[in-house]
């Protein structure tokens, strides 16, 4: 029975190291040239940090904190459980081990113990007591959340499309794209509907995801009341990545958004000039302006031709919506190609002239403008839709 | 499938092997006609478009179909019952009657089938219509493989003349069969009946 | 024609009904597409090393996704399963060979067709790209208008008919071949798990095989089950499917944990703690395993009630699952313990399981899945019970019965360097993927910005599944390497507990040439010490001429059943015109019926 634990391998093992090394470094080495990048290429960083822009376990509103609540909680007793395990498995494995080499066929075998009703009574019995310190709390997180909208709570018909994210304010009257503007410290209420497929809506740091589902009746709904902003006296908004959290089709990764935390009276001067008609500054700007022309069959822009154009095609039969994001306060985004890439001049005409090579799939078409065309219509969009607030 | 396979070991149960087999296919055609008609009674109003169930269903026909098939269930025990005393006469007249009671009902089937078409419900008419035929359509398709077994044995049992008895491949055949119709049952019940309710 | 096959060569492989051949069969099949699993994996993870790569484009990872999902579920540990199902259960209980022997070389032609086809897509280059979930209504006809999908919904319907068949005929044996006084509580554990697996997958594949046949009329024949538009619901077929794949998780863990509940009482020289209570547990965790599906939807707006008891119904599997848990760590406890190649993989097996079912029980809990769920802390939970938990201890399984199988043992000091990489490289890819979890990154994107603090957990994922890899290399090389110049095994070669351990390495065709009768659980062992724990050297099965025990014939029939099966499945992928390829397979399976009833079994 004697088996042999010799190391017969060890020119083997010597190959394998080898092998595993030369291999990974020519995958990892190859991949890092050519193609087309999804996002901005910043720093890179090789840094173990928790501080991610999506870190589900620094949660700022209530109810992201009271999930963070429960997931301390069971950490807890798990990681209690887990020693209960391990100790006793490492104690055996070192308390009861045998030479290889001992002659095992002859030996007289240890005791041979079938069960102990009292042991395994007791673990039936602990691991329910301790799922209660679980259970208890998880219910409490359950039934403890609203099932309807509180009261005054700020309405934001959140609509999913592949890839890209549109948010209404139906009380406000504003579309926008990509960005949901909200107050500090207020009661929201997202209606939840996709115009394609399954998405899933997710603020990590504002709680929870839930599923983006389309059909009529399939609307979900999610409220929160909105953090406080971190730096009260910081003009411009506070903002919080959020992201796609469910596979929607090729572009499924490069599907993100971002919340804008505004203090009340910073979003309510932003409710107010949003739908303001953008401001032509300049010829370059009216250039631009007239462009434009070329792209409202998709995208609108409030106080523009676009939005009677919008308005006549919602009202055929079938209505047809637009299909592409309303670029009413472009200007003032940080992103686009839903936050994928910074809004700047380069990557806006990189993205006009050829989407695909930023985002696979996207319906957006190809525009090849001469160099004078872009610089006309990206001072348009990047400009004249900037509001002030 | 065949009535062969390794009946050569006494089975620790007493049951044969075949038959055992046959229950347990039959355990999971439970679940599998358990979810057609959960998805049958989820869907059969949310038609957007089309004929819905009050407006194309004949109930008197289901239910001569319904009796048809039934009764083929009591020609199956009496063929078996032939079979079982060696009795060639009754157990092929029997049988006969049994695959003639499948073949009356899938003429009904494809009776109605035509009929609903005519009436507008197609396959892809509406979700409605979609759940029903691929229910309908399923069983129908058991009953097709029912017929095509017991008439194998039927056309066997003349290739083999007037002293084979294949007792256990017809009750395991016949097993099936009674299985067919109370799914039928079921359905005539559930998706035929309950709409008038 | 059936009298007159080969028994050796080719012909003679493709035509057996023995239910060791085609264990082996199952074996090497399941570990071929280990290697379509694994690549796609060192893809993936290639390209997932650094931030923004673009070692391959949006279309070909959701692709490698969604393939290395199912082959490694539906094509590796299934039917590694299956090969031990059929390679062990006849001789663990005792039996000539399975119920239906015939049926068992269909379901085995069945799984290979079904697992080439979905394959297939790969050479036509049209990867489905759904995701193993394949969630409607991205794969519908609207959203997904090429084949890639296809392959996928009709590959997976012919694979789960091949687990239908198969799982039938092991119920029967199980229940009616046992040797005598082999009663219910009398089986070795790897047979209850086995039972149990077989009433999960009887009962859990008709749902799947509804929801596909569903899916496969909305993308061929126009009907609108899942399309909003024509008033379906995409809900609708996450319900269906995840009825089906919560019991398939057990499905594939179950006879891991046989397998483990095997190795840990040969290698402690004990028998196993709590034997009854572990049978208990396994049909505990089956039953519990349909009533926990909705777990895996707590995010699509499920009611409040509908959460709780959900999440009450998912944390009470962790009462049986701890007991198991607890009953090896007692096995252990004053044993013997031989650190061979399978005891460490069975050790390993205790400890990632633990760890995976730990975080599954965080997922139980609603609150707590709002935010992991769709992130890479669900990806480690479960490789940490699919992969550190079911493949590895379908691995110690391999090393285990390997010597049985071949009459060579596998050479250890490679499994055991085999196991050390596994062991770190598992680590190093999926306990960093919590940390991503937690971090918020999302499942099945193809690539992330630098700046989301993911860089650092990623390149040691990815450097951890090259270490993996490796390790899968040079258990390949340990197979080839064993079958020429392993060590020959005797018939007991790890003074094993169980039935199969008197026959000789290999077993002959017959299987026994004596019909064995066992008094006790562990019969073998307990005849091989007298009271006083003196060593006895009881009988082992003797060596008679083949030609006095009747065995089925080979036949080409199941062969030929399963490739009109085949055709039939293959006529939705050209729509209403398609109906002409199913009827010729449905013409192919008539003749082949025919020809099967009427040959001499």
């Amino acid at each position: 029975m004697k088996n042999s634990g010799v190391f017969r391998s060890r020119g083997v093992s010597w190959l394998m190291h080898k092998l595993c090394f030369t291999l990974g470094s020519m995958l990892v080495t190859a991949s890092a040239f050519g193609g087309n990048k999804a996002f901005d290429d910043g720093d890179y960083t090789v840094k173990a940090t928790l501080s991610s822009p999506m870190n589900t376990i620094a949660g700022l509103t209530e109810w992201a904190q009271s999930i963070n609540h429960v997931y301390g909680i069971t950490s807890i007793v798990l990681v209690l459980v887990f020693f209960a395990v391990s100790i006793p498995l490492i104690y055996a494995i070192y308390k009861f081990r045998v030479s290889e080499d001992e002659d095992l066929i002859n030996k007289k075998p240890p005791k041979q113990v079938h069960g102990n009703v009292v042991l395994e009574f007791a673990w039936t019995i602990v691991p329910v007591i301790l799922l209660l310190f679980i259970a208890i709390p998880t219910w409490e997180g359950i039934f403890s959340r609203p099932v309807k909208p509180p009261e005054g709570a700020l309405k934001i018909k959140v609509i999913g499309h592949q890839w890209w994210w549109e948010f209404q304010y139906p009380e406000l009257g504003i579309t926008t794209a990509n960005e949901v503007h909200l107050p500090e410290n207020t009661p929201v209420f997202f209606e939840l509907s996709s115009a394609d497929v399954i998405h899933s809506f997710w603020i990590p740091q504002f709680g929870g995801k839930k599923d983006v589902l389309p059909g009529a009746d399939a609307v979900n709904q999610m409220f929160f009341t909105t953090p406080k902003l971190a730096n009260p006296e910081k003009a411009g908004g506070e903002y919080y990545q959020g992201q796609c959290v469910e596979l929607c089709g090729l572009s499924h990764a490069l599907m993100r958004f971002e919340a804008v935390l505004h203090s009340k009276q910073e979003f309510d001067s932003w409710a107010k000039v949003h739908n303001q008609p953008p401001v032509i500054a300049s010829e370059l700007e009216k250039k631009g302006e007239l462009l434009f022309a070329q792209c409202q069959v998709c995208h609108t822009i409030s106080g523009t031709p676009s939005e009677d154009l919008e308005k006549q095609m919602l009202a055929m039969d079938p209505p047809a919506p637009k299909q592409g994001p309303n670029l009413t306060s472009f200007g003032d985004r940080r992103t686009l190609g839903a936050g994928t890439r910074k809004n700047t001049y380069e990557n806006f005409a990189k993205w006009v002239r050829e989407p695909q090579s930023i985002k696979q799939g996207a319906t957006m078409t190809a525009f090849n403008l001469s160099d004078d065309d872009m610089q006309a219509i990206a001072a348009y969009l990047r400009f004249s839709t900037a509001k002030n607030y | 499938m065949s009535g062969q396979d390794h009946a050569v070991h006494e089975t620790v149960t007493g049951i044969d092997n075949r038959k055992f087999g046959m229950w347990i296919l039959i355990a999971s055609e439970c679940f599998l006609f358990g979810t057609l008609i959960a998805n049958y009674l989820i869907n059969k109003a949310r038609g957007l478009v089309g004929p819905t169930p009050q407006q194309i269903y004949d109930i008197d026909i289901t239910t001569l179909s319904t009796f048809d098939l039934l009764m083929s269930s009591v020609a199956m025990v009496l063929a078996l019952h032939g079979c079982q005393t060696r009795d060639i006469k009754k157990f092929r007249f029997w049988t006969g009657v049994v695959v003639l009671g499948g073949l009356i009902f899938l003429g009904f089937q494809y009776y109605e089938f035509s009929h609903f078409l005519g009436l507008g419900l197609g396959l892809t008419t509406n979700i409605f219509g979609s759940s029903f035929y691929l229910l309908t359509g399923c069983h129908g398709a058991h009953v097709f493989f029912g017929v095509l077994w017991l008439s194998s044995i039927l056309i066997t049992s003349y290739a083999k003349g007037e002293e084979w008895f294949p007792s256990m491949p017809l009750e395991v055949a016949g097993l099936y069969w009674h299985f067919v119709d109370v799914v039928w049952i079921i359905i005539f019940t559930v998706v035929y009946l309950f709409v008038f309710v | 024609m059936a009298k007159n096959l080969p028994s050796t060569g080719i012909v003679s492989w493709l035509t057996t009904v023995d239910h060791k051949r085609i264990g082996i069969l199952y074996g090497v099949t399941a570990l071929f597409f280990l290697l379509f699993g694994g690549a796609e994996a060192i893809f993936m993870r290639t390209q997932l090393a650094l931030p923004n790569n673009t070692f391959l484009d949006a279309g070909t990872y959701n692709g490698l996704v969604t393939l290395h999902g199912t082959t490694m579920i539906f094509l590796f540990v299934m039917p590694l399963s299956a090969a031990f199902f059929n390679y062990l259960t006849p001789l663990m209980i005792g039996a000539p060979d399975v119920a239906f022997p015939r049926m068992n070389a269909l379901s085995y032609w069945i799984f290979l067709f079904g697992g080439l086809l979905l394959n297939f897509s790969f050479v036509v280059g049209l990867l489905p790209d759904g995701g193993w979930f394949n969630y409607a209504n991205l794969t519908g006809p609207k959203y997904s208008p090429s084949h890639a999908i296809d392959f996928w919904v009709l590959g997976v319907q012919v694979v789960g008919l091949a687990s239908l068949i198969a799982a039938i005929n092991f119920f029967v044996t199980i229940m009616n071949m046992r040797c005598k006084g082999m009663t219910l509580l009398k089986m070795p554990i790897f047979i209850w798990t086995t039972l149990v697996t077989q009433v999960l997958l009887i009962l859990a594949l008709p749902v799947i095989t509804v929801a596909l046949m569903m899916m496969t009329f909305d993308r061929s024949f126009g009907t609108g089950f899942f399309d909003p538009g024509a008033g379906g619901q995409v809900i609708m077929w996450q319900h269906l499917f995840w009825i089906f794949g919560h019991p398939e998780v057990y499905i594939l863990i179950l006879p891991a944990m046989g397998i483990v509940s095997e190795i840990l009482p040969t290698f402690s020289r004990k028998p196993l703690f709590g034997y009854s209570v572990m049978v208990y547990s396994s049909c505990a965790i089956g039953f519990l395993g349909f009533a926990v599906w909705a777990h895996h939807m707590f995010t699509t707006g499920l009611g409040p009630w509908a959460q709780a008891l959900f999440s009450a119904a998912t944390m009470l599997i962790a009462v049986p699952t701890g007991v198991k848990i607890f009953n090896w760590v007692s096995t252990l406890w004053g044993g013997h313990i031989r650190f061979t190649t399978p005891m460490l993989f069975a050790l390993s097996f205790i400890a990632m399981f633990t760890l995976g079912g730990l975080s599954g029980i965080m997922h139980s809990s609603p609150p707590i899945d709002y935010q992991h769920q769709d992130t890479y802390f669900v990806v480690a939970h479960f490789h940490y019970v699919l992969y550190g938990g079911a493949v590895m201890a379908l691995f110690g399984g391999i090393f285990y019965w390997f010597p049985k199988i071949t009459g060579r043992y596998m050479d250890e000091g490679m499994g055991k360097l085999q196991f050390w990489m596994y062991m770190i490289g598992f680590n190093l890819t999926f306990f960093p993927m919590h940390f991503l979890g937690l971090q918020g990154m999302p499942r099945r994107i193809f690539t992330y910005a630098s700046d989301q603090g993911w860089n650092l957990w990623n390149l040691v994922a990815s450097a951890g599944a090259y270490i993996t890899a490796a390790g899968g290399v040079l258990f390949f090389i340990n197979i080839f390497y064993s079958l020429k110049w392993g060590k020959k095994a005797p018939h007991d070669c790890w003074d094993g507990r169980t039935l199969e351990w008197t026959l000789s390495s290999p077993p002959p065709e017959y299987n026994f040439a004596v019909d064995p009768e066992v008094k006790a659980l562990d019969d073998w062992w307990l005849r091989k010490w007298d009271k006083d724990g003196k060593r006895l050297h009881p009988e082992v099965q003797p060596e008679i001429d083949p030609s006095t025990k009747h065995l089925p014939n080979p036949s080409f029939w199941p062969m030929i059943l399963a490739f009109g099966i085949l055709l039939l499945a293959c006529g939705p992928f050209f729509n209403a015109k398609g109906i002409a390829l199913s009827l010729v397979g449905v013409l192919v399976m008539l003749i082949a019926t025919y020809g099967w009833s009427f040959e001499e079994a």
